[in-house]
């Protein structure tokens, strides 16, 4: 079974990805695939914050970066994977030296490759991402190019998944897949 | 007349070549250089129409009803850039509020209005 949940910050998607992997897992392997690379004291805080919202539920952490199928190197496949998040996975695999450097064009190819791997072998994966589309901004050709990219990455998860989430404030919509969810609660 | 609305690189165009069988001389392509042309049977990138508005003093609201016979049988496809946060510049606040207030006349004349998420149809009306 494949989840994608998106929305807007702090809408909740981590939370519902925790429960919903949790549920999935019954009592099979439950990993979290932490894919942020910390910067700076604002990131380690916001990875504290989420440490601590799921400890006690069995997640097992594995932290990848960049090439996210690399965690079947580490992992029962058969397993449960919440992978949070999308977003930063692509952040990563842009920028693989450093923020200043030109972003690397075949980095969003790399992430829909490596996150439909995942899709396809593991006993269950649940994709977090997240909703930057809906703003009256005229945006830098960097950020536009990071959020079609994003957009990109979202609608191939979204065509993959049986389930797909739209966090909303702490509510879910569901946009596909409502019998399948329907039945998981 | 059928609305589509959504976040950018959403597929809200490619949702509407599926459904409305659309040729790509159907699409007018709307800029913040210049007016719209009202008949077309699809007005993409209505946002940029209420720009060109904002820009020239214009109420988009005010002007399509003017011209509400030309377009009673088109598709508009509008960004919802109304969603985000309230933008600092003057102009921008103002395209916001206008988009706004444009998508929900348009959306209270439609037969129907979708929203279209990660590739995926939200009927709305």
């Amino acid at each position: 079974m494949n989840i994608f949940i998106s929305g807007g910050s702090k809408n909740g998607k981590s939370s519902f990805g925790q429960d919903i992997a949790v549920r999935l897992s019954k009592k099979g392997k439950l990993y979290y695939v932490a894919t942020m690379i910390p910067y700076d004291d604002e990131d380690r805080v916001r990875i504290a914050r989420h440490i601590e919202n799921r400890s006690g539920m069995g997640f097992e952490t594995i932290e990848v970066g960049r090439n996210i199928s690399s965690i079947f190197e580490r992992a029962d496949e058969a397993g449960t994977f919440l992978v949070d998040s999308t977003t930063a996975l692509l952040l990563n695999e842009m920028f693989p030296e450093s923020y200043e450097a030109e972003a690397d064009p075949t980095a969003v190819t790399r992430c829909i490759e490596g996150l439909l791997e995942v899709a396809n072998r593991a006993g269950n994966a649940v994709f977090v991402s997240d909703y930057i589309y809906s703003d009256a901004a005229r945006y830098d050709s960097f950020t536009e190019s990071y959020r079609r990219s994003l957009a990109s990455i979202d609608r191939v998860l979204a065509q993959k998944c049986d389930v797909v989430i739209e966090a909303s404030v702490g509510n879910r919509i569901i946009h596909k897949g409502k019998t399948i969810y329907e039945k998981m609660f | 007349m059928d609305l589509i609305i959504g976040g950018a690189y959403q597929g809200k165009l490619d949702l509407a070549k599926d459904k409305y069988d659309l040729e790509d001389s159907d699409i007018y392509f709307c800029t913040e250089e210049s007016c719209i042309e009202f008949g077309k049977k699809c007005l993409y990138h209505a946002e940029e129409f209420s720009l060109w508005c904002v820009r020239n003093g214009m109420e988009a609201t005010e002007l399509l009803d003017k011209h509400k016979e030309e377009w009673k049988d088109s598709l508009f496809i509008c960004e919802d850039i109304f969603c985000g946060v309230v933008p600092i510049g003057e102009d921008m606040r103002a395209w916001r509020e206008m988009t706004g207030r444009m998508c929900a006349y348009l959306s209270s004349k439609a037969k129907n209005v979708c929203r279209v998420f990660c590739g995926l149809e939200q009927k709305l009306k």
